[in-house]
Parts: structure tokens; sequence; C-alpha cells
């Protein structure tokens, strides 16, 4: 796996732990496939409207937007899901008479958790099969938002758990055509996103090896808000050297003044930046020995807002890596 | 009072008394916010005060379970080394929620019969707010022993914070089997539900749902509820004795979030919902914010800083590092700008009554120094 190929699968699932960056990635990258020429189609599944809030568009539902040039948006839930797949399945007039009864999948649903997670899938591989007249796929790529690393493995292993719970019906036949779609190295990779923190890092290597397990193929790691180093050896030896006085004198040309107390205070912030970015490499370093996979590494913005234009920010890192 | 006065308001406020008079502490939020750390520092602040307290973790990372002394996940209070006053134990859901079928079932083979059954097996995973459940259940249980002057529980991450408050509603909910009860005559054997529920004139839900599920999954759920049958309302006046004791003036909520706009919206929607429901809520910590800038420092300004650095910059290796630090100082005073304006923005209109901020500390939080410097901060000592 090379990072260049990042973008090749036809779905990319990410996943990650809570607030590592999930969304902010997914975003990214689906950009940045859009910016390639590729036509893609980025698919939330929680109903959270994350995205419709960051890109600031209407809200987002089971029909496909085209939100940014060659790039569209898709809400997908279990409900409408069903419905959908239903009515391929038996055609509209039958469905009707099975699907009013809402309190019946509902309580299907409850009864075999899994079986929403499938509709769910069910409804991507549906996105991802499609084709145009002219026999060419729809899309080029599929971005999920998938669920965090903590549901992710019962997540991708629910068509497997279906199909040997249910054996005949539709359900069953869609657990399996959503089971050959995720284990298609060709057609899937899962993108774990995480921090360079002891706590992410740890459960990206036990996701991975979870992961490894359902069979899925892992792309790289995306590795979210990477402190960059403000300093080259040449400064760096030079901060080493500052004291109080000297930096209160080096500040005075530029016509500022600092109490001691505040030159001490400017140097605690190198400090602390240094000791930052020494936990970051020892972080770098665990993933990339336990993990063997190729970090994409996207930088921590420091913006006064977080929006729109740091996800293009983001999506030009993704594109200059390819 | 302005949203804007009820928001310095509750920044003077910190947890102190909340920490030293109440009896049960719930802390919430979404995931990796800081639930379990803030958990463990505010029992380490009321076994400090002096009470007998115990923290409730759930899924706690290995190094702060260590510093606990918790190895095993087997819902045992165990005392932690160093502090007196102090005990901590790790949720077992599995082992709670066995525990609540042996205490409700008339007789051990009706519990062992339930236990085995698959639908149970997975019922935990698989009704949103049932690990949340059996968190509370296990807080009352400890609550009932009277050994506690204060019980602080975790919470599992979920999907929705709410989901803490509608579990005892949605798990009695389901175990009444609101449709199934008319469908499932106990004694009935499972194989031949579809055929009788048919003479109910259910037999399109059943025949909608066995299409879903298959009819393995039935028989799975029909066994449960006819072994579930007469419990239910044993289990139901228990659920709201929980509710109850949640509700009640000497319990207190502690909602975490982390200075980003996600996790501030949730917070936002839960201190609504407490709000709704008349639960205790004692206040919001923000957690993992940027440290404001050090005193000395304070009076300088990002623009003006941006200005020295671009006029140090390109001359000595002196100039050049200085000017480093001053875009460094910019930077960070920009992003305690976008977080001030997040939680402002998050809190308009409501009142969290306390409102804390806990800086990003320099490592991750594991010993028990880390969680002291953490308690500090919230009882603002
Ligand atoms: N590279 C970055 N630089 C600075 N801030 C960032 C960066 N990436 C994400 N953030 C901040 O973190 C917040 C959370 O990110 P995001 O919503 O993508 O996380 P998530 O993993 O999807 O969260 P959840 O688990 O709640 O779905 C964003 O709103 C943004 O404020
Ligand atoms: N103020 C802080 N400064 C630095 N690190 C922190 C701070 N608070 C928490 N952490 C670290 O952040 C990580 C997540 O914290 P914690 O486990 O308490 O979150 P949580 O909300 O319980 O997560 P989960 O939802 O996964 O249960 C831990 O590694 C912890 O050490
Ligand atoms: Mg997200
Ligand atoms: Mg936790």
């Amino acid at each position: 796996m090379e990072l260049e190929n990042l973008l090749d699968p036809r779905l990319i699932i990410v996943t990650g732990k809570g607030g590592v960056g999930k969304s902010t990635v997914a975003a990214s990258l689906a950009l940045a496939a859009a910016g390639t020429g590729r036509r893609t189609c980025l698919v939330e599944v929680e109903g959270r409207q994350t995205f419709s809030r960051l890109f600031s568009t209407q809200t987002w539902d089971f029909s496909e937007r085209e939100f940014r040039p060659g790039l569209w948006g898709l809400s997908v839930d279990a409900d409408a899901s069903l419905r959908e797949y239903l009515e391929m399945f038996y055609g509209a007039r039958r469905l009707s008479r099975i699907v009013t009864n809402s309190s019946a999948v509902e309580f299907a649903t409850t009864a075999a958790p899994g079986i929403k997670d499938v509709l769910l899938i069910g409804k991507v591989k549906e996105v991802e099969r499609r084709r145009d007249p002219d026999g060419r796929f729809h899309y080029d790529l599929i971005v999920l938002d998938a669920p965090p690393t903590g549901r992710i493995v019962n997540f991708l292993r629910a068509p497997d758990a279906t199909t040997e719970l249910v054996n005949i019906g539709p359900i069953r036949d869609q657990a399996q055509s959503v089971i050959d779609m995720l284990l298609d190295p060709q057609r899937t990779n899962v993108h774990l996103v995480t921090l360079l923190e002891e706590m992410p890092v740890q459960e990206t290597i036990d996701s991975a090896r979870a992961l490894d397990e359902v069979g899925v193929t892992l792309g790289p790691v995306v590795v979210n808000r990477v402190l960059s180093p403000r300093f080259d050896d040449t400064t760096r030896k030079a901060f080493e050297g500052l004291d109080v006085a000297a930096t209160q004198r080096v500040v005075a040309k530029a016509d500022v003044e600092l109490t001691d107390q505040g030159a001490e205070a400017l140097l605690r912030i190198g400090t602390l930046h240094l000791h930052r970015l020494e936990l970051q490499e020892r972080m770098r370093g665990i993933l990339s020995r336990r993990l063997r996979l190729p970090l994409l590494e996207l930088p921590y913005l420091w913006d006064e807002h977080f929006g729109a234009d740091e996800l293009a920010h983001l999506a030009e890192v993704v594109e200059e890596s390819l | 009072m302005t949203p804007r006065d009820g928001l310095a308001g509750a920044r003077q406020r910190r947890l102190a008394d909340v920490v030293e008079q109440r009896h049960v502490i719930v802390c919430t939020g979404s995931g990796g916010v800081g639930k379990t750390t803030s958990a463990a520092a505010i029992a380490l602040g009321a076994a400090r005060a002096g009470r007998r307290t115990i923290v409730l973790t759930i899924d706690p990372a290995k190094r702060l379970a260590q510093s606990l002394g918790l190895t095993s996940l087997d819902n045992t209070p165990r005392a932690v080394k160093g502090v007196e006053n102090l005990d901590a134990m790790m949720l077992d859901m599995k082992g709670t929620f066995d525990e609540v079928i042996d205490r409700h079932a008339s007789d051990p083979r009706r519990a062992a019969r339930i236990k085995a059954n698959r639908f149970y097996q997975q019922l935990s995973s698989s009704l949103a707010g049932t690990q949340e459940y059996m968190a509370t259940e296990k807080l009352y249980d400890l609550h009932n022993t009277g050994r506690y002057d204060c019980i602080v529980i975790d919470t599992p991450p979920t999907r929705n914070a709410l989901d803490l408050l509608d579990a005892p509603k949605r798990l009695t909910d389901f175990l009444e089997g609101r449709f199934l009860r008319m469908f499932l005559a106990p004694g009935l054997a499972a194989g031949r539900i579809a055929t009788r529920a048919a003479g109910f004139g259910a037999g399109l839900f059943m025949k909608t749902a066995s299409r879903l599920t298959g009819q393995a999954v039935l028989s799975d759920l029909a066994e449960f509820f006819q072994s579930f049958e007469g419990m239910y309302d044993e289990f139901k006046q228990r659920a709201q004795q929980v509710y109850r004791l949640l509700q009640s003036p000497t319990s207190a909520f502690v909602v975490v979030a982390t200075p980003e706009v996600p996790a501030l919206r949730e917070a936002r929607y839960f201190l609504q919902r407490l709000a709704q429901d008349g639960m205790p809520t004692a206040g919001l910590v923000v957690n993992r914010v940027t440290p404001p800038p050090p005193d000395g420092l304070d009076g300088l300004p990002a623009k003006q800083a941006r200005q020295a650095a671009g006029a140090l910059l390109g001359g000595s290796a002196d100039e050049n590092a200085v000017a480093a630090l001053l875009d460094l100082h910019a930077d960070r005073l920009g992003v305690t700008k976008r977080e001030r304006k997040n939680i402002a923005a998050a809190l308009h209109g409501i009142d969290p009554r306390a409102l804390v901020e806990v800086p990003l500390m320099d490592s991750d939080v594991h010993d028990l120094d880390d969680l002291t410097a953490i308690c500090e901060v919230l009882l603002g000592a």
C-alpha cells in the first residue's frame, strides 16, 4: 500500500476514536478526490448532519446532492434503506403491504441489531455498484464517515453475523453482497484516523488488529492535528541558548517590552512546543513500528474558525501527498 | 440577567460544593472528551474532603486503571492505594445485567434460562442505552449498601448522551414488549408463533419481522419473553427507583466536553434535556482547553506579537528563534479565541450553573498527581 494509491479504492471507510477528526478527514479526502476529477460521494450514516453544517448546505438526506463540483453528499438511515431495498426486491406494490408496519421494522432491528448496519452498508453498496447507461460506474469513489472505532468492528461484522442468523430471504442476499464488497481489497479500504497522543495511538493499534481479523484491507493511517516544528536546527540551538535578559533584548528591537515574567513565559511556550514535538515523534515511531502502514499526516490548523476553508486546506495537503 | 452575565457567573462557580455535598455525581458527555478522567478527579476531590467515596469507571485507559489499582473487570470495589477514603471499581456490564436477572427471577432455573438465551446475550449491545442503564443500576446497588457518602459514576462513550436519560424507559418499554405481549402467549411453542399470531390478526407484523430476521431470531426472542414473563413489573419498579435517585437534589450531573464544536453541541443538547427532565445539573466541564497565556504574556496581543515576529524574522539566529516564539504565542491566542467563541455559542441562552475549563495538560493523565492537578482546577483551589 502506497500513499499515492490512497484514493484508488471504490469505497473508503473512515473510522477512529471519538473526536479525533473522522468527519474532518472524510470530508478532506472527498474534496481531494473531487479535485482529482473523480466523481465522488461523501456519505454519513449517523444522521448527525455533520457535513451539511461544515459546508453550510441544506440538510442532507437520502437522496444525493451535488454540493461542490463533482462532489455529492448523502445521509443514509436504516429505515429508508430498508424501504428502498425491499422495493427493489419485491416491487413497489407488495412492498406497501409489507413495510407500512414500521413498528415491525423497528422491532426486527432491535431483535437483530446487525440488520440495521447491513441495511446502511447495503445502501452504500447500491451507490457503489450503480452504473450509468454507458456501463461506467456512476461514482468513482465513495467516502464513508463511519462509526467510531468502538463500534466499527460490529458495524463491519454485521453482514457476517446476519448471514449466520438469517438463512434465507432478501436480507441474507443483501448481507452476502455487502460482505463481497467489504472484503475486496480493490473495492474497499478502511482508513483509521488518529492523533499523535497515547490513547488514540493505542486504540488505533488495537483496532487495526481487530479490523485485520474482520478481513478488511486497511489503507493508510491518517494522522490528524499534527504540529509542525517551528524551529530548524539553527534556531533551535539559538532558542536553547536564550535566557530572560537576551529574550527581552531581542523583543525590544521589535518595540515589544516584556517583564521578566513575560520573557520567561515566552520561553516556556518554546519548551512546551519542543516537548510536544518529542511526544509526537515517539508516537509516530510506535505507530509505524506496530502497524507498518503508511501514515498520511494532516497539520493542526490554528485558524480562529474551523469550517469549509479549513477542509479545503486539508484537502490540498491530501492532494499533495498523492 | 443577560446570557453573557450567566456565562461569566457560571465561570466563577466551580464544582467545590458539588464535590463536597452531593451524594451521587454522574459524569457524562460524548466520546473521548474526558469523562473517565473527570470522574476520577472528582472522586479524588470528594475523598480528600473526608467523604467515603467510590468511583465507578467504565473502560478506563490502562494506565489510569493501574494508578487506581484496578486490574480486573469484576464489579468489586478496591481501595485506591495512597488515598484515604477512596475506592474504585470497573463496571462489568455483562455481570451487572446478569445480577439484575438473578435478582428479579423467581428461581435460579429461570435465571439460567434467560442468561443462556442468545437474544439476551446481545441485548446490551443492541438496545441503545442499555450500558448506561447498567451503570446507573450498579450505582443504585452501591447507594443501597450505605457504605459511601459520595458515589461518582462514569458513563460509556455513546452516540448520543441522551441515551443515558432515555435508557430506563427504552429498556422497560422493550421488555414490556409493547407489541409482543399480545402475540406471544406463555407456553406457546416458538415454531408456531407465526400461525398463532396470524389468528390475532397480527400476521403481517410477524411475517414482516420474520422475513427480516429469520425464524431463528424470533424463536430466541419468543423464548426470552416467555422466560421474562412475570419479572417485568419488578424490573420496571426498580428502573423507576434508579431514575428517582438520579433525579433527587442530592445527585448531580456534570457534563463534560472539549472546546470543539461537535462535543459542545452534544453538551448543549444534554444540558437542555437535563433541565427539561428536572434533573439536577451541576455544571459543564470543558476539558483540554488551550491554556491561556501565562502571567506576563497576557498583555501581548496576537496582532502585536505577529508584527514583532515579522520584524525580527530574517535577522540573527536569536531573532529568528524569538520570532518563532512570538508566532507560537499568537497562534495559541487564536485558538483560545476560537475555543472561547465555541463555548459561548454552545451556552447561548442556557445556564450550565458552573463552568470549569480544564487546560490541556502536557501529557496524558494517568497517575494520581495528574488527577490531583485536574481535581484542583475543578474545585477552584
Ligand atoms: N486538523 C485540525 N486542526 C485543527 N482542528 C481540527 C483539525 N481536525 C479537526 N479539528 C477540530 O476537531 C473537531 C472535531 O473533528 P471531527 O468532527 O472531524 O471529529 P470526529 O472524529 O468526526 O468526531 P465524532 O467522533 O464526534 O464524530 C472539529 O470540529 C475541529 O474543530
Ligand atoms: N486535560 C487533559 N489534558 C491532557 N490529556 C487529557 C486531559 N483530560 C483527559 N486527557 C486524556 O485524554 C484521553 C481521554 O480521556 P478519558 O479516557 O477520560 O475520556 P472519556 O471521555 O472517558 O473517553 P471514552 O468516551 O472513550 O470513555 C486520556 O488519554 C486522558 O489521559
Ligand atoms: Mg464525526
Ligand atoms: Mg471513558
